[in-house]
């Protein structure tokens, strides 16, 4: 159980934007908007966001999970330092994740925003590696059965 | 634990012996996995039906149909409601709206912010203001 593992991961997102890199960038630079899509969310709380845009800068985001989410009243905190920033091209920052009292990830996260005809393609890769006792399964199971009982009541 | 199996299946009317084993996404799931069982949601979707009515054009006896409701009443995906000497059946969202919150769930966090970056970037258009 408290063996010590180590998970690594690598992703690969993409999506296409309608508006032109330079709109999509602003949405990384500007605190405000960053806050509203990547920190705001109906499972948690945001206590905490700070952003610093520029290479070194740091970024701190802190929630704490809502009710209705797989880990009532936990906090969660990111802290994120950027490592290379190309206006209008690309963002790469370096991240740690604390869950509660333990850290449970460490990542890095390359931003590519790519012109099209229609706009932006987006293409994010994220480069991770995961702590034991991360409250991946162990905890998600214990809050899905929490939420999934409160289900049932409503449908009985 | 065992898993679930023909639940449901045999019980002639009796409450709770169906319901009683799985989580209620598993009941979701299982209701799910029979074309039959979609079938009767597609034509739900539509409209509310009587019984009769889905009997029919699926080709199915009525007693067939009755146990495919059951299952899809104990799912909380459809609801069943005499009226007078008919039961009508509709689509009960409750299921649906769980079996939402289960996808919704189950995509990752970066998946969900880039959902909601891309609504922002939509939304500019109606108005400066984002929040």
């Amino acid at each position: 159980m408290s063996d010590l593992t180590v998970v690594h991961n690598t992703f690969v997102l993409e999506r296409s934007f309608p508006k032109p890199p330079d709109q999509v960038f602003f949405a990384f630079s500007d605190p405000a908007t960053k806050r509203a899509w990547f920190a705001q969310s109906e499972n948690h709380k945001v206590e905490k966001f700070e952003l610093d845009f520029r290479v070194g800068g740091f970024e701190l985001t802190q929630y704490r999970f809502g009710e209705n989410s797989p880990f009532p009243g936990v906090a969660l905190v990111n802290e994120e330092r950027f490592q290379d920033i190309v206006p209008n091209r690309r963002i790469v920052t370096a991240s740690k994740m604390m869950l509660g009292e333990r850290r449970i990830s460490a990542s890095l996260v390359t931003v590519e925003l790519l012109p099209t005809e229609a706009g932006t393609d987006l293409i994010l890769t994220h480069q991770a590696a995961f702590f034991e006792g991360s409250g991946g399964p162990e905890m998600r199971e214990a809050g899905w059965k929490k939420l999934l009982g409160q289900l049932e009541k409503e449908l009985l | 634990m065992g898993k679930p199996g023909r639940e449901g299946k045999d019980a002639s009317g009796r409450e709770g012996t169906a319901s009683s084993s799985g989580e209620p996404i598993d009941r979701i799931f299982h209701a799910l996995g029979d074309p039959t069982r979609r079938a009767i949601l597609d034509m739900l979707a539509e409209r509310p039906r009587s019984v009769s009515h889905l009997a029919e054009p699926l080709g199915i006896t009525l007693t067939a149909v009755a146990q495919h409701l059951l299952l899809l009443e104990e799912s909380g995906l459809a609801r069943t409601e005499k009226v007078g000497r008919v039961r009508t059946c509709r689509i009960e969202p409750a299921g649906f709206a769980a079996l939402e919150t289960w996808i919704r769930n189950h995509r990752t966090s970066w998946e969900r912010k880039l959902d909601r970056l891309g609504l922002i970037l939509t939304e500019d258009d109606a108005g400066p203001t984002v929040d």
